[in-house]
């Protein structure tokens, strides 16, 4: 009998190693507080992208008061809860990462596509009745391109508003004045007022809370606790705080009022529009993407997407790539053929970078991924937040001009995806509800790259891989053709390299 | 035996159970003789066309009816009448009727289990029985948990903990329930990046334990060659989200199911020899799960080996 309770114990054991052997999930990234690599001095001279005279924005240095509001500090510091604690250790001294963050998780929040009525019609998601159903919005790629990047160019206007309000006043931070004072972040010589943290924690949350109106009252919660954190941290005085959002307010109403006007509210067209760029297509091209859904939906994603005003490209055409191989032709057929090779012969491999790169409905989207990939290069090189927020300011310019130069490709050809056109095919990836030329995934993640690499040159052949990975991604889950992808690559190649001449151009490099 | 006794007895042990593949097995409060073997092979036919999207019952025409399709080989040895080793390792093809997405086929997960009879007492009218069984199981091969409803299971490993009481009457009537704990692992998925009620950086996902509740009525006919049951199945996982508005279910998922169903068993010549197996389940209540209804058949071989 023994010999069989050893091996029920044997069992249990290796069972027991196997399912308590756990890796962490964590909800966002954990990374050591580090002392930023350069301050950036002349950062407030720095081209913005929406304001135009940052002397426009009235600010005046505090006169008094700032001894009383040194005790207010440390009695805010003397009496920590544990969620304060934790709250001043979340934020860092780089929040562009956490609001950036907290971005991401909204798009994945609200990246849901509607599904159908029971009576087989679809209800859109409608700004005018944000609760829906469907709520609004719907945070698909175009979409969240577009709140990433009004997102970081308000952060960085802002901060570029605060480095030169900085320099021009170089206010001491609360531990510079009071040895007292032990600042839970690494010290630095960055002058206090006004706030960058608070700066960007106003923008952040004005910006966040028009793309994701249902979120008004968590992104309130998450601004109060941010600013919070900076007096218990010990690195900003109230009255940093108070002009950090003064100047936040400024740069959220520049920043929405082009939201308000930049064509997106007539991105997503009726079914006569709509019906009539696909007509056009048919007769300039013979051929005409069509929805394969059951029920059918009456409408591809946001038609006019491609009419939304660019960021950094002046006619949406410039960029427009040549059209497609029309179905039939010899290089369609050998492209075809090559996606039923794979969904006959698809190597693990294969399959994981199908999945890797999916970025599909419920997550943060290809756009998402990128910003993933710039917070981590940012934080493996130790930028303070008005140079995190330039990579993310010129990189999501660079993202969503790509996203609307490939929208404008999309519907101007209108092609038909792989489902459409090879009978019977079945595919381990879902099925976009927009044409197939060109490849979103591979137009956005080059343009990522391509500015990615200006910033972090050591990293460029990492990032131009992870591009073309993220390109033949679409091509072994069977929903683009190769010509959709090599094509695409092209295309956001293109539309990147506008943000990196911009950056070029820069008065600080 | 009496040093390990209170080790064994620590373990509170479990049963086999094939949530995974929704069906139900011949595993119960039947002990197999010392040296006996069987081997079964079961076919498992299901289908669901609705499933529950958190707690609502829906329809997705870009799914149709959803086709699950299990080949299971299984054995079972008697390493002492009161100690038994079970073995079973299903082959699983999935596909929809509707959509575009593709199935998937593979083997899913290798599971042995111990089951041990720690009580078997003659009162009035019959026997009372207690047994526990503890099992283990892991997948074998490389199918996508991270893929369903097509996926071929939630893919992590398992470990369960059952208690199972009987109360077998002279008459024939079978009374039997029995609970388990499962407590699962994670499941290695193919990307790093998921939302679970929040924002999630890992490419692994917890895929939350379970409580399973199962319940027979039986009766053996035709001098325990025959014996008919009437079930009662009830498995909940403790903790997880549910599936999001026309959205993809995931592994993390919360399920639950309950379903009633039927079992019949004949042993063609006694207990040795060939056998056949049916039965039918049907889920009556559930959350992010596929209101399956499943039809199983089944041959049994059981023999006795032979002392050296």
């Amino acid at each position: 009998m023994n010999k069989y309770i050893t091996s029920i114990a044997i069992l249990l054991t290796v069972g027991f190693c196997n399912i308590s052997c756990i890796e962490e999930t964590p909800s966002y990234f954990e990374f050591e507080d580090y002392s930023f690599s350069e301050l950036d001095e002349n950062g407030g001279l720095m081209n913005t992208f929406l304001l135009g005279d940052i002397e426009e924005i009235a600010l005046e240095a505090p006169q008094t008061g700032r001894a009383q509001e040194l005790d207010d500090i440390k009695l805010l510091m003397s009496s920590m809860t544990k969620d304060e604690t934790k709250a001043v250790e979340y934020w860092t001294s780089n929040p562009i990462i956490r609001w950036n963050e907290i971005a991401l998780e909204l798009a994945a929040k609200y990246n849901l596509i509607p599904g159908p009525n029971e009576d087989g019609t679809y209800t859109l998601p409608n700004p005018a009745n944000p609760q829906g159903p469907p709520a609004f919005p719907f945070a698909h790629p175009p979409y969240t391109s577009r709140a990433l990047a009004y997102l970081s160019v308000a952060q960085f206007d802002g901060l570029v508003a605060a480095w030169h309000c900085k320099y021009k006043f170089k206010l001491n931070s609360p531990y510079q004045e009071d040895s007292g004072i032990i600042p839970a972040y690494s010290k630095n010589n960055l002058p206090s007022f006004p706030s960058d943290g608070a700066v960007v924690a106003k923008v952040s949350k004005d910006i966040l809370s028009a793309m994701f109106p249902l979120e008004k009252d968590f992104l309130e919660g998450l601004f109060q606790e941010h600013l919070r954190s900076m007096l218990q941290a010990g690195i900003n005085f109230k009255s940093d705080l108070d002009a950090g959002e003064l100047i936040g307010s400024e740069i959220s109403k520049i920043a929405l009022q082009r939201a308000s006007t930049d064509g997106m509210s007539k991105a997503q067209t009726p079914k006569p529009v709509s019906d009539s760029i696909k007509n056009a297509a048919f007769e300039r091209f013979g051929w005409a993407w069509e929805n394969m859904e059951s029920p059918k939906r009456p409408v591809g994603l946001t038609p006019l997407f491609g009419k939304v005003k660019m960021w950094n490209v002046s006619n949406v055409e410039e960029v427009r790539p040549g059209p497609p191989p029309a179905p039939g032709s010899d290089q369609f057929n050998k492209d075809a053929e090559e996606l039923k090779r794979f969904a006959n012969n698809l190597t693990v491999e294969q399959r994981k970078i199908a999945n890797w790169w999916q970025d599909g409905l419920g997550t943060y989207t290809p756009p998402g991924h990128w910003n993933k990939f710039a917070k981590e290069a940012i934080v493996k090189n130790k930028l303070n937040p008005l140079r995190s927020a330039k990579v993310f300011a010129y990189m999501n310019t660079a993202i969503v001009d790509a996203g609307i130069s490939c929208w404008d490709a999309k519907y101007y050809y209108h092609y038909p995806r792989p489902i459409q056109t090879i009978p019977g095919f079945k595919t381990i990836l879902g099925t976009p509800n927009f044409p197939a030329y060109t490849s979103g995934h591979s137009t956005f993640s080059a343009a990522g790259a391509v500015v990615l690499s200006y910033f972090f040159p050591e990293d460029q052949s990492m990032f131009n891989k992870y591009a073309e990975e993220a390109a033949m991604s679409r091509v072994y889950g069977g929903i683009h053709y190769r010509f959709d992808a090599e094509v695409g690559i092209e295309q956001g190649r293109n539309v990147g390299s506008y943000a990196v001449e911009k950056a070029k151009n820069d008065r600080v490099k | 035996m009496n040093k390990s006794l209170p080790i064994i007895l620590g373990l509170i042990m479990s049963f086999f159970v094939q949530f995974k593949s929704n069906a139900q097995t011949p595993w119960d409060e039947v002990m197999m003789g010392k040296n006996e073997i069987c081997i079964a092979l079961i076919y498992e036919h299901s289908t669901w066309d609705k499933y529950w999207e958190g707690t609502r019952l829906r329809e997705n025409a870009n799914i149709g009816t959803l086709t699950r399709q299990m080949g299971m080989p299984m054995i079972a040895l008697g390493l002492t009448s009161k100690v038994n080793i079970i073995a079973s390792l299903p082959y699983i093809a999935t596909k929809a009727s509707g959509g575009t997405q593709v199935g998937q086929s593979g083997i899913q997960d290798l599971s042995v289990s111990a089951k041990v009879e720690w009580l078997q007492k003659r009162i009035t009218g019959g026997r009372l029985l207690f047994l526990t069984n503890l099992h283990y199981s892991r997948p074998v091969g490389n199918y996508l948990s991270d893929y369903m409803p097509f996926s071929l299971g939630f893919g992590a490993p398992e470990l369960g903990l059952r208690a199972i009481a009987g109360y077998k009457m002279d008459n024939g009537l079978v009374f039997r329930s029995s609970i388990a704990y499962l407590k699962r692992g994670q499941t290695e998925i193919e990307r790093n990046y998921y939302y679970q009620n929040g924002s999630v950086y890992s490419q692994f996902m917890n895929v939350p334990d379970a409580f399973n509740f199962h319940a027979a009525i039986g009766y053996w006919f035709l001098e325990n060659q025959l014996r008919l049951e009437a079930t009662y199945q009830l498995l909940n996982c403790l903790s997880g989200d549910d599936i999001r508005a026309y959205n993809a279910p995931q592994p993390t998922n919360k399920m639950e199911v309950s379903q009633v169903g039927a079992w019949a068993q004949y042993y063609i010549k006694g207990r040795q020899g060939l056998g056949v197996l049916a039965y039918y389940n049907y889920a009556v209540g559930g959350r992010n799960m596929g209101q399956f209804s499943s039809l199983g058949l089944g041959l049994t071989y059981q023999l006795e080996l032979t002392k050296k």
